[in-house]
């Protein structure tokens, strides 16, 4: 039994973690969170993250990746969420994890060297406004290998060279469609988000040339599926990191703030509040690795695994940035603070690939059917 | 991560798998069947069943071969666990001896005590109690005023222990007491233990709020203890009780977690045959159930993987239990959601028995406080797990 980290893996999240705190603090964090009008993805941060190998961890080693599983990816993710950094790396991996599950050879070589050194950008439009997480909230329809439809919300679109899309055929079947930047009829308009860690926006298809995933591993509904659920995944370890942060820096501030001449974290209300969102991050933590695990070996149980980890980390991320703010006091509430910037990527993040609501729908049909 | 167990760990799966196979009655599986015992039939029962299982060599798990046990791994321990549950076993009569005790004198017991102790104790020849909480001594346990005063070769015990676990069933209690006259908290104390079956001690069931009666209420009026009775040093009672109950910090989670899960699905049973699985707000409340349950899972494993590393756990163990009693918990409320008014029906149906379940609902009360409350164990994770200031 070994249900950890091995070493190599935690050396792997430490030189992330070095990097970004020592490349991109929470002062160039506020500089994008300043700019609503710039395109949120500072390059300095991206070079880094591909030189790290961290673009390309998933990527097959045939295509100039490292080939390594969404355990390792997950690493990565907590470690970006931790220090919520801005930039398309969850999308940008995604779009690579749908080449890498339905492409064929041919659409692989094509794409998957360029999205693993981050000279391409990539992203994923995989469901449309009121849609759910689930294949029936797509609401882009493929005719052919031509695509129209408005997908939404979609990260990072205006710095995306590639697509994946999500779209129903004729016959009503699922796929995944490959639409380029620059592509006839296709269009960005861009929807702001509170968020600002990230930029978010609508991609809308009018009869987009598009090329189906096709002669992969997987195909059509299943292939979606699979995308849904690394989704999944990845942004709950993003959760997971982000919660964890807004915790370690609430503990520390209220073990030194003082009133009535002690300090706030001696006082219980304060202390169970506290350990009780220690307990939740922690089980959050033990989910997102378990559900990578599933994911990375084929388990029978990986269904329940992902919709437990999304649920759980949902969860968790809204509390413990949600306490960040409360228990720093007003301090926590002001523009100048950077516990909203935790408390905004959780709540945005925390519906994106089914919210907890919709994971618990999913475990109840998964158990209660 | 690889979270397989040995290819010894799984042949010892095979071979108590058999055994249980072939040595527990199918009507013991059927949800009434324990409650339709009277409670020292369950208790002959379970002692006798439990005492066979040793002589089969499917007890003391991970204790040494020297003492009796099997010599195994912590993932065999994990693995009884599961398998026990599985198979429904029948719970163990010795707990509080077994968890606590018999570990505890290993490590510091007299080369007599452990001869004493530990072998009768696995064949359930003495049956074991734990005398710590008194009335004035719940979560501040070094309140204790229970005291013992030399005389000759014994101290003569007097005072009361409360929340006793087999307190009408017990032969032998290892208790805390006062052996220091005029010392205060944690100094002067000494672990004794003491002989039931004699004119100064005498066992009151109490009668908890469920109806049945699983704890008691221990009196000592001169109680005699030989002076070789005391288990660590005299006057180091607090420290051999610390040891002691580090010992409660093992993998236990999975085999709670198979327990909990099959409850979870016996609800849902329930559900279906009430009609109530298409409710959306019943099926939120019980799928949050299910997400902790499952963590909980994840937990066990990690606790075992740090088991198995030789990791010092220390008070990691308050994690594990504020997260399957609040989840127990949790999950017995889950259970009255979802049914509704029927919920709190013996025979909403003539074919329905739902008294197994408003037991279990009523035992989750319980969960919250023994062991350390869940409030103890918030300070305890608050001050020792994340450095807050006491």
């Amino acid at each position: 039994m070994f249900f950890a980290l091995t070493d190599e893996q935690q050396a792997f999240a430490e030189t992330v973690r070095d990097f970004v705190a020592d490349r991109f603090d929470l002062d160039a964090v506020r500089a994008v969170v300043e700019d609503p009008d710039g395109d949120g993805h500072p390059l300095t941060l991206w070079k880094g993250l591909a030189d790290q190998g961290a673009l390309a961890v998933l990527v097959p080693e045939e295509h100039d990746g490292l080939g390594l599983g969404l355990l390792d990816a997950q690493v990565i993710a907590r470690e970006l969420g931790r220090a919520v950094a801005p930039g398309p790396w969850t999308t940008s991996v995604l779009a690579a994890e749908a080449l890498r599950l339905a492409g064929s050879p041919a659409q692989q070589a094509a794409w998957l060297p360029g999205l693993a050194a981050g000279e391409t950008v990539g992203t994923v439009a995989l469901r449309g406004e009121a849609g759910s997480w689930d294949g029936r909230g797509i609401t882009v329809d493929a005719s052919g290998e031509r695509l129209s439809g408005t997908a939404s919300p979609v990260d990072y679109p205006a710095v995306a060279g590639l697509f994946v899309v999500a779209a129903t055929d004729a016959e009503g079947a699922p796929g995944l469609y490959l639409v380029e930047a620059g592509a006839q009829g296709l269009a960005i308009r861009d929807q702001r988000t509170y968020d600002g860690t990230a930029r978010v926006g609508a991609v809308e298809l009018a009869d987009t040339p598009a090329e189906l995933l096709t002669g992969g591993t997987l195909s059509g509904g299943d292939a979606v599926a699979a995308l849904m659920a690394r989704g999944a995944v990845l942004t709950a370890a993003d959760l997971v990191g982000g919660a964890r942060e807004a915790l370690t820096r609430t503990i520390d501030y209220d073990r030194d703030r003082k009133q009535f001449g002690v300090p706030v974290g001696s006082f219980q209300a304060i202390k169970h509040t506290m350990a009780d969102l220690h307990v939740g991050v922690t089980m959050a933590e033990h989910a997102v690795l378990f559900a990578a695990h599933a994911l990375d070996t084929d388990d029978p149980g990986a269904d329940i695994a992902v919709a437990v980890a999304k649920a759980k980390a949902a969860e968790a991320a809204w509390n413990a940035t949600g306490a960040m703010i409360q228990f720093f006091g007003g301090i926590g509430f002001t523009w100048e603070h950077e516990a909203h910037f935790f408390y905004k990527r959780a709540r945005r993040r925390a519906p994106l690939f089914g919210s907890a609501d919709e994971h618990r729908e999913r475990l109840a049909v998964l158990t209660m059917d | 991560m690889d979270l397989s167990y040995t290819a010894d760990e799984e042949q010892f799966r095979t071979e108590l798998r058999d055994w249980l196979a072939a040595n527990i009655p199918v009507e013991w599986a059927e949800a009434g069947f324990w409650r339709s015992l009277d409670d020292a039939e369950s208790f002959r029962l379970r002692r006798e069943w439990e005492a066979s299982k040793t002589a089969a060599g499917f007890s003391g798990i991970q204790w040494p071969t020297e003492y009796g046990g099997r010599g195994g791994t912590p993932g065999m321990k994990a693995i009884y666990d599961e398998e026990m549950v599985r198979a429904h076993a029948p719970q163990t009569v010795n707990t509080l001896g077994l968890t606590f005790l018999a570990p505890t004198v290993m490590a510091i017991g007299t080369p007599e005590q452990k001869a004493e102790i530990i072998g009768p104790m696995l064949r359930n020849e003495v049956i074991w109690c734990q005398g710590f909480s008194e009335p004035g001594a719940g979560s501040d346990l070094a309140a204790v005023a229970t005291r013992g005063v030399r005389d000759g070769d014994d101290y003569v015990v007097n005072g009361q222990k409360i929340w006793t676990t087999n307190a009408m069933h017990g032969d032998k209690i290892f208790t805390i007491v006062r052996t220091e006259q005029g010392s205060e908290r944690h100094k002067g104390l000494s672990m004794m233990l003491i002989d039931m079956n004699q004119p100064g001690v005498e066992a009151r069931p109490l009668k908890q709020m469920s109806g049945a009666s699983e704890f008691g209420e221990v009196f000592f009026t001169d109680a005699r203890v030989p002076v070789k009775d005391c288990l660590g040093e005299i006057g180091q009672g607090w420290r051999t009780a610390m040891l002691l109950l580090s010992f409660e910090r093992g993998a236990s989670g999975v085999g709670q977690y198979t327990e909990f899960r099959r409850q979870y699905d016996e609800i849902v049973e329930q559900m279906r045959r009430f009609g109530r699985s298409d409710d959306p707000v019943a099926r939120q409340k019980l799928a949050h159930c299910l997400v902790e349950l499952e963590c909980l899972r994840y937990h066990a494993m990690h606790i075992l993987t740090q088991v198995e590393q030789g990791r010092d756990l220390g008070s990691e163990s308050s994690m594990t239990k504020l997260q399957w009693s609040e989840t127990f918990q949790d999950l017995w409320e889950a259970f009255d959601d979802v049914l509704g008014p029927e919920a709190s029906l013996e025979r909403p149906r003539p074919d329905v028995d739902l008294a197994p379940f408003q037991a279990q609902a009523m035992w989750s009360r319980s969960v919250t406080i023994w062991g350390g409350s869940s409030q103890v164990q918030r300070n305890i994770v608050a001050e020792r797990v994340l450095g807050l200031p006491r």
